[in-house]
C-alpha cells in the first residue's frame, strides 16, 4: 500500500475512534442505574433501536468474511443472508412485543430473566444463561482476535498489540457507557456502514459493467458459481437458510434490543426501517464477492491469495483512499460494537441470572455489571491471544449454540401456553449437549457429519423436537406454570 | 385455531427437516429427494412461528393472506430452484443480470417478502398487535403481580420483591 494510501486510512481510523470516545463520555453521564447499564433504561428512539440492531447483527463478517465466502463457495453463501428478507419481521411477531410487555411488566433486563419468567424455573433461567455464556465466550474471542487483525492492518502495530487496543477502546466505553454508549456508538457506525456499503457497491457495477457484466464474465469461466446452490449442495445451503432464518429467533444481541425501546408502540414500523437498513449495509457482502469473482475470472484482477482479501483487495485498487478508510473503520468499529453488545449480555448474566437461579442477590448490580465487564474483556482478550486455532472453533458454534437453546424455550414458549419448564429444560439441555459434543468431536477429528448436515442445523431441529415432545408428555403441568401477568402477556 | 394450525405446521416442518437430515446419513449419502422436504419444511417453519407470534384471539385476521403467498413464494423458489434444469453457462439470457435460477433465488426468495410482510405488520399492528390499551393493561397486571409477591413475602421462603433500584430479586423473571 502506497504511504499516502496509508496515512489517509489513519487519519480517518483516528477521527473515528474519537467519536466513539466523544459518544462515551455522553453516555457515561447518563449510566446511573443497572437498567441504564444493561437495557439503556428501556428508554431508546425507534431509528436509534433500528440502526444500533442492523450494525449489531452484521459485525465485521458481512464485510470480510462473507464477500470471501461468496468468492470461494458462489451464491450458495447468499443462504446465510437471504433469510433477512423473514426474520426481521418474524422477530417482530413472535418476540419483540412479548419481550418488551413483559419489560413493561416485570421491568426485566436480560433474556434468561424473560425464560424464568415464562417457566417460573430458576433452572431454566440458570441453564439458559449458562447456554448464552458459553456461546458469548466464543463469540467475543473471536471479535477480539478480528479486531486484532483490522487493528494490525490499519496501524501496522501487530496482532498482539490489535487485540489489546482493540479491546481496550471497546472495554473503556463498555465499563463506563454500558449498553447506552454500545447503542449510539452503534448508530454512528451503523449508518457509515450503510453509506459506505452503498457506495462500494455503485463501485463494484461501475467496475463490473453493471450486473449482467459481472455475470456474463463469470458464466464465461465458472458457471457452477451462479447457480443457485453455488459450489455446495442443495442440502447444505437450504440448511445454512434454516439456521440463519430460524435460527434468528435465538441470537441474543438482537432479542436483548427489544427490552430496550421507550414506546412500545413504536414497534409498527421496527421491522420495515430495519429489513431496509440490513439490504442496504448487506449490498457490499454481495457485490465485492461476486465483483471480485468477475474480475479474477476477466484476468482485470489476479486470483486471491486467501478469501478474506476480496473486499481490502478491492477497496484498495478500485476506490477512492477515504472510501478504503470509511469501511476500514467501519470493519474495525463493527468488531468493537459486536463485542460491547457481547460483553454486556454476558455481564448481565453473570451479575444478574446466575445469581437468580441460585437464590442470591447482587446488592450493587451496576457497580458488579461493570466490574464482570472488565473481567470478560479480559478474559475474551487472554482467550483470543493465547489459544491459537482454537478460537476459530469457539467461534464457529456461538450462532447455533444460542440457536438451539434458546429459540424452543423462548421464541416458542412465549407464544405456546402448552410449553412446559420440563420442556423448555429438556430442549436447552439437548441443545447444549449436542452441540458441544458434535463441535468438539468435529473439531478434533473424530466424527464429521456427512455432506450438507451441519451441528448447528441438527441440533436446532433436534431441541425444538425435544421441546414439544417433553412439554407434550408433560402437558399436565403446562396451566400452573404461568403467572397471571405473563399469560397477559402472552396473549395480547 | 390459528394456533394450533401453527404448531401442526412448525411440528410437522421440524420433522420434515429432520428427515433431510438423517437422509444423508444413509450409506452413500443423502439421495436426490433430501432437498425436497427441507425446502419445504423450512418454508412452512417459518409461516408456522409467524401465524404462532402473531395469533391473537385465536385469529390472524387479514394477515392470512400475506403470511399464505410469503410461503408459497419461498416454496415454490425453492422448488423452481431444484427443479428446473441448468441453464448457467456462457451466453445464458439474464434476467435482471442473472442467470434464471439464480434470479428466481435472490429476487424471489431475497426481495418478494420483504415487499409484503414488513408492510402487512404496519398496516394489521393496531388490530393485529399492539395497542396502548394492551400495553396499559400489561403494566396494571405486573403491578399487580408485585403486589401479590409481597403481600405473600412473609409466608414464601424466597426473598420478595425488593423496592431498592439496583436490587436483584431472587425470584426468577422478576427484576428490580
Amino acid at each position: 500500500m502506497p504511504a499516502a494510501q496509508h496515512w489517509v486510512i489513519i487519519a480517518v481510523a483516528i477521527a473515528y475512534f474519537a467519536i466513539v470516545v466523544l459518544i462515551s463520555v455522553w453516555a457515561t453521564r447518563r449510566t446511573r442505574t443497572a437498567r441504564d447499564f444493561f437495557v439503556a433504561g428501556h428508554g431508546i428512539g425507534l431509528v436509534a433501536l433500528t440502526v444500533a440492531s442492523v450494525s449489531t447483527s452484521v459485525s465485521g463478517f458481512a464485510f470480510i468474511g462473507g464477500p470471501g465466502l461468496i468468492y470461494t463457495i458462489g451464491l450458495g453463501a447468499m443462504y446465510i443472508v437471504l433469510p433477512a428478507s423473514v426474520t426481521n419481521v418474524m422477530g417482530a411477531w413472535v418476540l419483540a412485543k412479548r419481550m418488551r410487555l413483559l419489560g413493561e411488566a416485570r421491568k426485566l433486563m436480560t433474556i434468561p430473566d424473560a425464560i424464568g419468567a415464562r417457566y417460573r424455573s430458576p433452572l431454566a433461567q440458570g441453564l439458559s444463561g449458562v447456554a448464552i455464556l458459553i456461546g458469548i465466550l466464543g463469540y467475543m474471542a473471536t471479535n477480539a482476535l478480528a479486531m486484532g487483525v483490522v487493528i494490525d492492518a490499519i496501524f501496522g502495530v501487530g496482532m498482539g498489540w490489535g487485540i489489546w487496543i482493540g479491546m481496550g477502546v471497546t472495554l473503556a466505553y463498555s465499563v463506563a457507557g454500558g449498553i447506552l454508549a454500545g447503542i449510539y456508538v452503534d448508530v454512528f457506525q451503523g449508518t457509515l456502514m450503510a453509506a459506505a456499503s452503498v457506495l462500494v457497491f455503485a463501485a463494484v457495477l461501475k467496475v463490473g459493467g453493471g450486473l449482467a457484466g459481472i455475470s456474463g464474465s463469470i458464466l464465461a469461466h465458472d458457471p457452477g458459481f451462479l447457480s443457485p446452490w453455488g459450489k455446495i449442495t442443495p442440502l447444505a445451503a437450504l440448511s445454512f437458510f434454516f439456521v440463519f432464518g430460524m435460527g434468528s429467533l435465538g441470537q441474543p444481541q438482537g432479542v436483548h434490543k427489544y427490552y430496550m425501546l421507550k414506546d412500545p408502540l413504536q414497534l409498527r414500523w421496527y421491522p420495515l426501517l430495519k429489513t431496509l437498513g440490513l439490504i442496504l449495509v448487506l449490498l457490499l457482502y454481495f457485490g465485492v464477492g461476486v465483483g471480485v469473482k468477475s474480475l479474477v475470472a476477466g484476468g482485470r484482477m489476479p486470483p486471491l491469495a486467501a478469501p478474506d482479501a476480496a473486499t481490502p483487495t478491492f477497496l484498495l485498487r478500485f476506490t477512492p483512499v477515504v472510501l478504503a478508510a470509511l469501511v476500514f473503520s467501519g470493519v474495525a468499529a463493527a468488531t468493537m460494537s459486536a463485542v460491547n453488545s457481547f460483553i454486556n449480555i454476558a455481564a448481565a448474566v453473570v451479575t444478574h441470572d446466575l445469581p437468580v437461579a441460585l437464590g442470591r442477590k447482587t446488592k450493587n448490580e451496576l457497580a458488579w455489571g461493570r466490574i464482570s465487564t472488565a473481567v470478560l474483556a479480559v478474559a475474551a482478550a487472554l482467550l483470543a491471544q493465547l489459544s491459537g486455532t482454537m478460537v476459530a472453533f469457539l467461534g464457529i458454534f456461538g450462532w447455533g449454540l444460542f440457536a438451539c437453546t434458546l429459540v424452543p424455550a423462548l421464541a416458542i414458549g412465549l407464544n405456546w401456553e402448552g410449553a412446559t419448564k420440563e420442556g423448555a429444560i429438556a430442549s436447552i439441555a439437548t441443545g447444549l449437549a449436542v452441540t458441544l459434543t458434535f463441535e468438539t468431536l468435529n473439531y478434533f477429528k473424530a466424527y464429521t457429519f456427512p455432506t450438507g448436515v451441519t451441528v448447528s442445523g441438527l441440533s436446532l431441529v433436534l431441541s425444538i423436537l425435544v421441546f414439544f415432545a417433553v412439554s407434550w408428555l408433560t402437558r399436565a403441568r403446562a396451566a400452573e406454570q404461568i403467572d397471571p401477568d405473563v399469560r397477559l402477556v402472552m396473549s395480547v | 385455531m390459528a394456533k394450533r394450525f401453527a404448531l401442526a405446521l412448525l411440528v410437522a416442518a421440524a420433522l420434515a427437516i429432520a428427515a433431510a437430515y438423517a437422509s444423508a446419513f444413509l450409506p452413500g449419502g443423502a439421495p436426490r429427494w433430501a432437498p425436497w422436504p427441507m425446502a419445504l419444511g423450512i418454508p412452512a417453519a417459518l409461516v408456522g412461528v409467524m401465524v404462532l407470534g402473531a395469533a391473537r384471539d385465536g385469529r390472524v385476521g387479514r394477515l392470512a393472506l400475506p403470511f399464505a403467498f410469503s410461503g408459497l413464494v419461498l416454496a415454490a423458489g425453492f422448488a423452481l430452484a431444484l427443479a428446473l434444469p441448468a441453464d448457467e453457462a456462457a451466453g445464458a439470457p439474464l434476467y435482471l443480470g442473472l442467470p434464471l435460477r439464480a434470479a428466481i433465488i435472490l429476487y424471489g426468495i431475497g426481495l418478494f417478502p420483504i415487499v409484503v410482510l414488513p408492510i402487512a405488520y404496519a398496516l394489521t399492528f393496531s388490530e393485529q398487535t399492539l395497542t396502548a390499551a394492551d400495553v396499559e393493561r400489561v403494566r396494571l397486571a405486573g403491578e399487580a403481580w408485585a403486589r401479590g409477591r409481597a403481600a405473600n413475602a412473609s409466608t414464601d421462603p424466597r426473598p420478595a420483591r425488593p423496592a431498592a433500584e439496583e436490587a436483584v430479586p431472587a425470584v426468577p423473571g422478576a427484576s428490580a
